[in-house]
C-alpha cells in the first residue's frame, strides 16, 4: 500500500467519455511528491512539449498530493499542469479549497485530460467513472454563476472548476476558477476550453491512508496554531494588498506599463485606505487557518482582491479610482481572465496608443472607463480585443515599432508588480522563471527585502540566493502547501521531511527535498528545451535595461549585469 | 531619529510615523516596544521578529542590532515577507 497516495491517476479522454484507471510507480512519486512535481513528470511522459497546447492531444493534468484530505492548515490545493498556450512553455498554476479534495477522492492522485468533446460540455467524474453532459445552457455564464448552477442540479457534495467566456473565446491567458479562486496564470482556462470543456463536477468518497496518523494529527495541530502567529499577520491582518504602499514607498510599483516606480493615487488602492470607505470580510480555502482573502465591497456586490490584481488594473494602467480597479478586477473574475497578464497587456496598448503606435484614442492611462471597456473586449475577443486576447508578446509583434521592447513580459507572461530595476534579485527571478516572469516561481523578492543584498545593485552573491527560493517554491508546490505558511517553519525541509514521512511512511530527510526540488526545477527546464527553449529567452525587455526609472537614479540594471546574473544562475545550476 | 511604518508595524504602531532618540537599531527596537505595547509581538529582545525588517534610509535592510543610527537617519519598518 502507497499511503497518501491512490498510485494511479485518472486519464479521461473527453472526444469519448472514456476513462483510464493508470498505475503510479512509488518511486515516481517519491521523486516528484505531488502537485507542480507530478504534473510537469506526467507531461514530459506524455510528450506533451511538442504538441500545440489547444490540441485535442495536448493533456492537461490536474494533479493533487500526499497532504490532500489531510487536516494540515492550507493543504487543500491542486495544481493545473499543462503547456502554456500563452508563452508555448511550461505552465503550472496553483488553486485551492474543496475541489482537490473532492477530486483526489475520485480515486486518483491526479487527472489527467486529453481529446475534445464534441460540443461544449460539463465533465463529471462521479467516484472516478465519467459522463460527459451538454453545456450549452452554460455557454457565455460566469465561472461564478456556471458553479452554483451544477451544483444547484447535481448536488451539494459536488466540487467545481470550470471557465468563463474568457475560456470559451481561447483567451490565452483565461484561468480556470473553482470557489472564486482561479488557476490564474499561463491559459489553462484556455487549454480547457480548447478541449470544449466547460466544467469540471467532481464527487468522491475514496480516501486515502495515513502512514502515521496520530503524529500527522498532533503535528497538524502544533502547526494550525503557529499559522496564528506573527510570520502571517500580513495576510490575516491586511492581506497581500499590504504591498501596495511598501512598494510605493521603495519605488518599486510599476506604474504606467513600467515606466514609474511610483504612483501618485497608490494610498486610493491601499487596504488602509479601503476599509475605512467600503465593507471588509475575510475568507479561507478548506483546511486554511490564516484566512487571507480580504473581499471589499462595492456596488453591486463584493470582490476578494490580492495586491496583483490592485497593481495590474490600477497603478499599471494609471488607474487610482478604488470603485474602478475592484469593478475591473471583479469583472476578470467573472470572466475567468488573469489579472496580471489582462493588466499587463492594457497597460501595453495604453502605452502604445500614447506612442501614437495604435490608432485606439480611447484607451488612454487612467481612463477607467478604457480599462472596464478593454476588459469586456477581451473577454470576448471583440475588435481589439481579439489582438488583445494574444497577450501583450503576439500584440506587440503585430503592432511593430519595436513595441516589443516595452511589452512587459518575460517567455510571454506579464510581469507581476514587482519592478524589476528596484528590485534585482526579482528580476533574475523572473529573467530565468520556467513558466516566464513569475512571482509564484520565484520568491526572489525576499531576498531583495533582506540585508542579503543591495536590491539596487545586485551582484553574484544574489543568485544562489534566488535559486534557494525557486527550490523550495517548487517543493511548496508539489507537496502542496500554500506559500503564506512559509515563515512559520524553523527548519522548512527537516519539518516538511517530517510531515511527508507522517502522511506516506518514507525515511525522507531534508537533504532528499532539497535533491527533490532540484529535480523538479530541472524536470521544467527539460520540458521547456523539449518545448523549443533558447538561451535567449531568459532575459528581461529592453525597457529593463540600460534605463534607470525616472523616480530613482540609483535603480538601473544594465543588459551586461544581467546577463552575468543569468549566466551565473545557469553555472550554479548545473545547465 | 525618523521611524516609518508600512503595513502590519502600522496597524500595530496605530500612528504611521514618529520620532525615537536611538543610536543604535537595537536601541531603537526596545525603545519602541517599551512605549508601543502592541508592538511587542513584533520585537524579541533587541531583533525583529524575523516575519518583520528594518530599512535605513530607503537604501539598505539591517538587522544588526548593533547598527549605528544618526540623528538625520530614517528607519522604516515593514513586514519581510512581500509575497503576493
Amino acid at each position: 500500500m502507497t499511503f497518501g497516495y491512490h498510485g494511479a491517476y485518472l486519464r479521461i479522454d473527453v472526444s469519448q467519455g472514456l476513462v483510464e484507471r493508470v498505475p503510479l510507480d512509488e518511486a515516481l512519486l517519491r521523486q516528484h511528491i505531488g502537485g507542480s512535481g507530478l504534473g510537469v513528470r506526467l507531461l514530459l511522459d506524455a510528450g506533451a512539449a511538442g504538441m500545440d497546447p489547444l490540441s485535442p492531444e495536448a493533456p492537461l493534468v490536474f494533479a493533487f498530493s500526499p497532504l490532500v484530505g489531510s487536516p494540515l492548515t492550507t493543504s487543500a490545493k491542486f495544481a493545473v499542469v499543462s503547456k502554456s498556450p500563452l508563452t508555448g512553455r511550461i505552465n503550472d498554476s496553483l488553486a485551492s479549497s474543496g475541489f482537490a479534495v473532492a477530486g483526489k477522492r475520485c480515486g486518483g492522485d491526479a487527472i489527467v485530460i486529453v481529446g475534445r468533446a464534441p460540443e461544449l460540455s460539463v465533465l463529471i467524474i462521479d467516484e472516478g467513472k465519467v459522463r460527459l453532459e451538454p453545456a450549452g445552457e452554460h455557454r457565455g455564464a460566469t465561472c461564478r454563476a456556471t458553479e452554483a448552477a451544477l451544483k444547484a442540479r447535481l448536488g451539494a457534495d459536488y466540487r467545481v472548476a470550470s471557465i468563463g467566456p474568457a475560456g470559451e473565446h481561447l483567451v490565452r491567458y483565461a484561468t480556470i476558477s473553482h470557489d472564486g479562486r482561479h488557476a490564474g496564470r499561463g491559459g489553462s482556462g484556455a487549454v480547457l476550453g480548447a478541449k470544449n470543456i466547460k466544467a469540471i463536477a467532481v464527487r468522491g468518497t475514496q480516501r486515502v491512508e495515513w502512514a502515521h496518523p496520530l503524529e500527522l494529527t498532533a503535528m497538524s495541530r502544533d502547526l494550525s496554531k503557529r499559522s496564528f502567529g506573527p510570520a502571517t499577520a500580513k495576510y490575516r491582518e491586511l492581506g497581500t494588498a499590504t504591498n501596495l504602499l511598501t512598494f510605493n514607498r521603495f519605488g518599486a510599483l510599476p506604474t504606467r506599463n513600467f515606466q514609474s516606480g511610483t504612483f501618485d493615487e497608490a494610498v486610493n488602492l491601499s487596504p488602509e485606505e479601503m476599509s475605512t470607505t467600503r465593507s471588509k470580510t475575510r475568507e479561507s480555502c478548506v483546511t486554511c487557518t490564516i484566512g487571507c482573502e480580504h473581499i471589499y465591497g462595492i456596488g453591486n456586490g463584493s470582490v476578494r482582491v490580492e495586491y496583483e490584481s490592485l497593481f495590474a488594473l490600477g497603478s499599471l494602467c494609471g488607474v487610482g479610482d478604488a470603485d474602478t480597479v475592484l469593478r475591473a478586477s471583479q469583472r476578470c473574475d467573472e470572466l475567468g481572465l488573469d489579472t496580471i497578464s489582462t493588466g499587463g497587456t492594457i497597460a501595453f496598448a495604453m502605452e502604445c496608443v500614447e506612442r501614437g503606435w495604435l490608432d485606439e484614442p480611447w484607451l488612454t492611462f487612467g481612463s477607467g472607463d478604457a480599462l472596464l471597456r478593454a476588459i469586456e473586449l477581451i473577454g470576448s475577443r471583440h475588435d481589439l480585443g481579439d489582438l488583445l486576447a494574444e497577450g501583450s508578446r503576439r500584440a506587440a509583434h503585430a503592432i511593430g515599432h519595436d513595441s516589443i521592447a516595452i511589452a512587459p513580459q518575460v517567455k510571454g507572461l506579464e510581469i507581476p508588480g514587482y519592478e524589476p530595476r528596484a528590485l534585482q534579485t526579482m528580476a533574475l527571478g523572473f529573467a530565468v522563471g520556467a513558466r516566464g516572469a513569475d512571482h509564484n516561481r520565484s520568491g526572489a523578492y525576499e531576498v531583495d527585502f533582506s540585508d542579503k543584498v543591495d536590491r539596487r545593485h545586485v551582484t553574484l552573491d544574489a543568485v544562489r540566493h534566488a535559486i534557494e527560493t525557486e527550490d523550495k517554491a517548487a517543493l511548496m508546490d508539489s507537496l502542496i502547501l500554500c506559500k503564506f505558511l512559509r515563515g512559520v517553519f524553523d527548519d522548512f525541509h527537516a519539518e516538511t521531511a517530517d510531515m511527508l514521512r507522517r502522511v506516506t511512511g518514507w525515511d525522507v530527510t531534508a537533504d532528499e527535498l532539497r535533491e527533490t526540488a532540484t529535480r523538479i526545477v530541472s524536470a521544467k527546464r527539460q520540458f521547456n528545451l523539449l518545448a523549443g527553449w533558447t538561451p535567449a529567452e531568459d532575459t528581461l525587455p529592453d525597457r529593463f535595461l540600460n534605463t534607470p526609472l525616472p523616480n530613482d537614479a540609483e535603480a538601473s540594471l544594465s543588459r551586461e549585469r544581467l546577463d552575468d546574473l543569468v549566466n551565473e544562475y545557469h553555472r550554479q545550476r548545473g545547465w | 531619529m525618523h521611524v516609518e511604518f508600512l503595513g502590519v508595524p502600522r496597524e500595530r504602531a496605530g500612528v504611521a510615523e514618529l520620532e525615537v532618540p536611538a543610536e543604535t537599531l537595537g536601541q531603537l527596537l526596545t525603545t519602541l516596544a517599551a512605549r508601543i505595547p502592541s508592538l511587542r509581538e513584533l520585537i524579541v529582545m533587541d531583533r525583529l521578529h524575523p516575519a518583520f525588517v528594518a530599512n535605513l534610509n530607503g537604501d539598505q535592510f539591517v538587522s544588526d542590532p548593533s547598527t549605528p543610527l544618526a540623528a538625520d537617519d530614517s528607519v522604516l519598518i515593514l513586514s519581510a515577507d512581500a509575497g503576493g
